[in-house]
């Protein structure tokens, strides 16, 4: 095996890798309001999310080969790679983007650890970025687009962050106040079962809408990194084992279940009531499909938070844990520069290594990091039979037994 | 950066009205037909429990139930759209 075949080999892994942390990672963007009123019991629930994100993926037959164009400059406008990084069949090229998603991944596992939702795609954007400074400078980021349309750092990554959380916060308040003001008068018991439907069928448009989002990205990525090693040329279109893998790997992912941050989402922010659920499951769906039909990049994470936060706002006596809120938005300000950090820290050992070792150790590293934070989750699980406890910060008791059931 | 500003304030109105007219209008449609429904079942859907069954609230919330199902139609839409099948 060459070290071109090799690097290859890994940043194909790497990214499958990211897309399975992608699935599991957004599980409770769809999901959480339904597990937490107990619409839907909580296997049925990912079962369910897992299957509508496995048919989006493959609706999303649109080309997403040129989706680091947003943030870094490593190929030209057809998807092509630059020519100046595919010397020794793109070994520069893939290591790259082997560093960043490996600073991908570890931030989304970490933010996983503490059960934050933080966003997948900033997490992804964030280690290319750091990699390509590391590897290109400062240059090779695409920082503000030309100016002809939202581009760039700023208008593809900043900017819909900022925004998105408060659009669709605001949506949800407004429609989980009207919810509301409606039904006052109804007995809550004839509402509830009414509005379960409700949330079922808002919850699942934003999963199918999450699957033909975030399964593009991983393809993408993955054909671009064929194309620069040699083994693809049609920057038309995306090879079927691609497709297929991705989005089994997504599927895989938001059928584990990403029972820590589906917890917060669904307990700590706000104590939901069914109509809120469906009303910020529907202001999800709305402000996703609104978007990306308008062709605008946001991140369902962003999305999702700020529906259940306005969920909260619009709900005459609701509580909201603004605490919680707090920590969350700050975990979204450091996603960016955090995996970026992590993304240009593991190009500059993969880089002092070289050869067959560099990329060798940096996946090393992500395969030690992994299974240390994999291990550190298993003190206190968090998982099927514990995700409603009642909120105090974490699962007061870890009740295994009810795994089996 | 000026630009990028000025493309997504335009951007974050325009998905501002949508979202509100469907993100908000269609849950309110709904909970207008779980109104309706609970007013033409009467009996103890509703909190005063001597109310007597409407009909016609069936109708009304039959209504209302459809064009939440034509919203939904409509997201089914965007997303094959997206993909270039429909």
């Amino acid at each position: 095996m060459t070290e071109a075949t090799l690097i290859l080999v890994l940043v194909i892994g790497t990214a499958l890798a990211f897309d399975f942390t992608n699935g599991f990672h957004d599980t409770g963007n769809a999901m959480a309001t339904s597990i937490a009123t107990g619409a839907l019991r909580p296997k049925v629930a990912v079962a369910l999310s897992a299957t509508l994100n496995l048919v989006g993926a493959f609706l999303s037959v649109e080309v997403a080969l040129t989706v680091t164009n947003a943030v870094v400059k490593v190929q030209d406008s057809s998807g092509a790679p630059r020519p100046e990084l595919t010397a020794d069949h793109g070994y520069a090229l893939l290591l790259i983007i082997l560093a960043g998603l490996v600073g991908g991944v570890l931030w989304n596992l970490l933010t996983w650890l503490i059960g934050l939702p933080s966003s997948s795609s900033h997490a992804l954007f964030g280690g290319l970025i750091g990699a390509t400074i590391a590897g290109l400078g400062t240059a090779g980021v695409n920082w503000n687009g030309d100016g002809s349309e939202l581009d760039g750092v700023v208008g593809e990554v900043i900017l819909p962050a900022v925004m998105s959380p408060v659009v669709a916060g605001a949506v949800a308040a407004v429609g989980t106040w009207l919810v509301f003001r409606i039904t006052a008068g109804v007995a809550e018991r004839f509402t509830e079962r009414g509005f379960r439907w409700g949330q079922i069928g808002s919850a699942s448009l934003v999963s199918l809408a999450h699957g033909t989002n975030d399964a593009q990205k991983t393809m993408g990525v993955i054909t671009l990194a064929l194309i620069a090693g040699g083994h693809w040329s049609d920057t038309g279109a995306v090879p079927f084992w691609v497709k297929l893998s991705c989005a089994l790997a997504i599927a895989l992912g938001t059928y584990l279940g990403g029972w820590r941050i589906i917890r917060t989402l669904g307990k700590g922010l706000v104590e939901i009531s069914s109509p809120q659920g469906m009303a910020a499951e529907a202001s999800s769906a709305a402000v996703i499909l609104a978007s990306s039909h308008l062709g605008f990049a946001l991140s369902t994470t962003h999305v999702a938070t700020g529906s259940i936060l306005g969920s909260g706002v619009g709900k005459p006596g609701a509580q909201v844990r603004w605490g919680i809120a707090g920590r969350m938005v700050a975990a979204w300000l450091i996603t960016l520069p955090a995996a970026g950090l992590v993304g240009a820290a593991m190009w500059w050992l993969g880089h002092l290594l070289g050869g067959y070792a560099g990329p060798l150790v940096v996946f090393a590293v992500l395969v030690a990091l992994a299974a240390y934070m994999y291990r550190r989750s298993q003190a206190q699980p968090v998982h099927p039979g514990n995700v409603n406890d009642e909120w105090d910060g974490t699962p007061a008791t870890a009740r295994r037994e009810e795994v089996a059931a | 950066m000026r630009e990028n500003l000025g493309f997504a304030l335009e951007g974050a109105w325009q998905v501002l009205a949508v979202g509100l007219l469907l993100g908000a209008g269609l849950p309110a449609v709904f909970a207008l037909g779980i109104r309706s429904l609970a007013w033409g079942t009467g009996g103890a859907a509703e909190v005063a429990a001597d109310a007597r069954p409407h009909p016609v609230g069936r109708v009304l919330a039959g209504l209302c139930f459809l064009v939440v199902v034509a919203g939904i139609a409509g997201g089914l839409y965007v997303i094959l759209a997206a993909g270039g099948i429909a």
